[in-house]
């Protein structure tokens, strides 16, 4: 596929591979020009921390995303149900098992629900849109049965005062994401694992027969993804102290949106976490510009939404003009 | 041979599983609720399917066409604030014929990026879903619009014939003609053919993308035919109406047996999955079963269905054992003709 020879050779000089390069960079760089010009709160420190720290969460689950979509796993729709199993475990067990046991737990039980799209889609193959639909909605209920429909409360922890807080001026949220991204980066573009990805999304039949265990692959990303998804959740409900089964709505979207956003093809076979980084701070950024231009928040998926089709448009454009040539 | 007749006999039982399905739910229901098996009941999950269904119907040429749209819910939403905002000002019949132009109207927005920008239908409607749920949210103030004549959409959802009212009819004969249309007509049967391998029907002098562009506006059509059902029904406009209904539209034709990965399908199919599911949920709140534990059951049934499709089956991509006996049985391996 050409999709895995421009991400092996991003160094070539043609147009598109240009465009797939710096767009990202650029587009940021244009935002924060845009947005000092707008307002004038915009470009202070306090301001972009607190962008940063409000979407650290749903940028954990782009980062999982991101190996899905490389693997051609499409998307993971379940991400809303295993957000509120993570928070909802994590503040519902704080009773009986103590704030970190009961942090742990969420991970798992969010893991868990990774493990079973792993399962239906990397080994029973069934289309990932439809099986993380309906583990999404398995969960999501089970999620709701579990309080009742009602609202957690957490007590006040020592872990909870943790992720509220910040290290050197930063937010501990913040710093998680980076941790995750400096370690999930190189996980993409240097291990074995991240290989098998790009290649199973890059050509299944030829990584299958080139002895990449093509089936364990696709479902290691959907695991990760319910891994990251579970974390969001414990972070959300640390922080806020309190959490609903409708805490991750539209999560699984916004994650898609900063993939795409990023550069990142839905079809696999090649993209980058640290793109994903820079569609997760470009989408955050446009969300906070639109509030401090005045806009109405409803806009946002407006613009977020025409964003997609341009940067993609471009995209699609640079790349068959390139295999033209 | 032996391998032809177990496939044959395995897509009959995949056929069966609606009729089996809708068994389950008569013998239960009959079980556990007084009065369960009456026309009442038969028409009252027609009509309240009706909505999920014309969305189902719409999404069934889109998926037979390989293509996704997944903006349908949002189509809903903009249809049905149109149809009740435009009331007062331009009389009732043309506001409702304005709704469903909203709908193509979307849809042929979707046909344009899919087929001169190129981008992938799941990207496209990804971008569309979120671009008119937020204009909807924007043109209404996140307030649901009253109509100024809720007495007009009243008729809608009352009798007609039997099992029928006039909006459940209407889904029917929908389904009908799409089946006509999908079964014994030359464009019909193209469009399956662009499903399956649309390279293969492009060298076969089939315009691929036109047909992708039909389905588009069909299901823009549909989607927007029930937004305006939905909103004259309830006399409401709201910008948040369809955000929810996505999922069940979904779930309700794959339940019917048409595939995500296009070529296959079929309208009285989706018309299945849409009663049965109904009828299901009919059940369910009927026993005072919560609607979250709902989501549950559906959500289960819905993997259970598509993994004894896949188990039963077995079409699509080969496993790679069959592929491994393939190889050992000819010389020439098979399925590596796969789409590029």
């Amino acid at each position: 596929m050409t999709a895995t020879s421009t991400a092996l050779n991003t160094r070539t000089s043609t147009p598109g591979a240009l465009f797939s390069t710096l767009s990202v960079p650029i587009a940021i760089v244009a935002l924060l020009v845009v947005g000092a010009i707008i307002s004038p709160s915009f470009l202070t420190v306090s301001n972009l921390v607190n962008v940063l720290n409000a979407n650290a969460a749903v940028g954990l689950v782009a980062l999982g995303m991101t190996f899905v979509a490389v693997c051609g796993g499409l998307a993971d729709l379940s991400v809303p149900a295993n957000v509120a199993m993570g928070a909802l475990v994590t503040l519902g067990a704080q009773s009986f098992a103590g704030p970190f046991a009961a942090a742990g737990l969420g991970l798992l039980v969010a893991t868990v629900g990774g493990v079973v799209n792993g399962l239906l889609i990397g080994y029973l193959r069934i289309n990932p849109i439809i099986a993380t639909l309906g583990t999404g909605a398995v969960l999501l209920g089970l999620s709701q049965q579990l309080i009742g429909g009602g609202i957690v409360y957490g007590e006040p922890s020592a872990l909870a005062d943790f992720v509220k807080g910040s290290f050197l001026g930063i937010p501990v949220m913040v710093w998680i994401l980076a941790v995750a991204a400096l370690i999930l980066t190189p996980v993409l573009s240097r291990t074995a694992f991240g290989r098998w990805n790009l290649a199973v999304g890059g050509n299944y039949e030829a990584a299958e027969a080139s002895a990449v265990p093509v089936r364990f692959t696709k479902a290691g990303a959907f695991v990760l993804t319910g891994l990251l998804a579970g974390l969001c959740g414990v972070l959300l409900a640390l922080s806020n102290g309190q959490a609903r089964p409708i805490i991750g709505t539209g999560y699984e979207f916004v994650a898609i949106t900063a993939v795409v956003i990023g550069g990142t093809s839905l079809f696999g076979g090649s993209g980058s976490v640290l793109r994903t980084v820079g569609g997760v701070i470009i989408t955050a950024l446009i969300g906070n510009l639109i509030i401090l231009g005045g806009l109405p928040t409803q806009a946002t998926g407006l613009v977020t939404g025409a964003i997609v089709v341009v940067a993609v448009g471009i995209d699609v454009y640079f790349r068959r003009k390139g295999g033209r040539e | 041979m032996r391998r032809l007749d177990l496939r044959a006999t395995g897509r009959t039982a995949v056929r069966y599983r609606l009729l089996v399905l809708l068994v389950i739910v008569a013998i239960f229901g009959s079980i556990t609720i007084v009065d369960f098996f009456s026309v009442d009941t038969l028409q009252s999950v027609l009509n309240r399917a009706t909505v999920v269904g014309f969305l189902a119907l719409g999404l069934t040429p889109v998926l037979i066409a390989g293509q996704i749209d997944l903006s349908i819910g949002s189509i809903l939403s903009m249809a049905g604030i149109t149809t009740i905002a435009l009331q007062p000002v331009i009389g009732n019949v043309p506001a409702a014929l304005a709704g469903l132009g909203v709908g193509v109207l979307i849809g042929a927005v979707n046909a344009a990026i899919v087929v001169v920008f190129k981008i992938s239908s799941l990207v496209a409607t990804l971008a569309t879903l979120l671009i008119f749920a937020s204009l909807a949210l924007l043109l209404t103030d996140s307030q649901p619009v009253s109509s100024t004549d809720p007495i007009f959409g009243i008729p809608l959802t009352g009798d007609l014939l039997a099992v029928f009212t006039p909006r459940s009819a209407l889904f029917v004969a929908a389904a009908i003609l799409m089946f006509v249309w999908l079964r014994f007509t030359p464009s019909g049967r193209n469009l399956y053919a662009v499903g399956s391998n649309a390279a293969a029907a492009k060298s076969a002098g089939i315009r691929s993308n036109a047909y992708i562009v039909a389905t588009f506006l069909i299901s823009g059509l549909f989607a927007g035919a029930a937004g305006v059902l939905q909103s004259l029904s309830t006399a409401t406009g709201s910008p948040v109406a369809g955000a929810v209904m996505l999922i069940p539209a979904i779930t309700a034709v794959v339940i019917g047996g048409t595939r995500l990965e296009g070529g296959r399908g079929s309208s009285l199919a989706t018309l299945g999955g849409v009663v049965a599911l109904g009828a299901l949920t009919m059940m369910f709140e009927f026993n005072g079963v919560p609607a979250y534990t709902q989501a549950i059951y559906t959500g289960v049934l819905l993997i259970v269905l598509i993994t004894l499709d896949r188990l039963v089956s077995g079409d699509g991509r080969p496993t790679s054992r069959t592929l491994r006996r393939a190889r050992v049985e000819s010389p020439t391996p098979r399925g590596i003709q796969e789409e590029a």
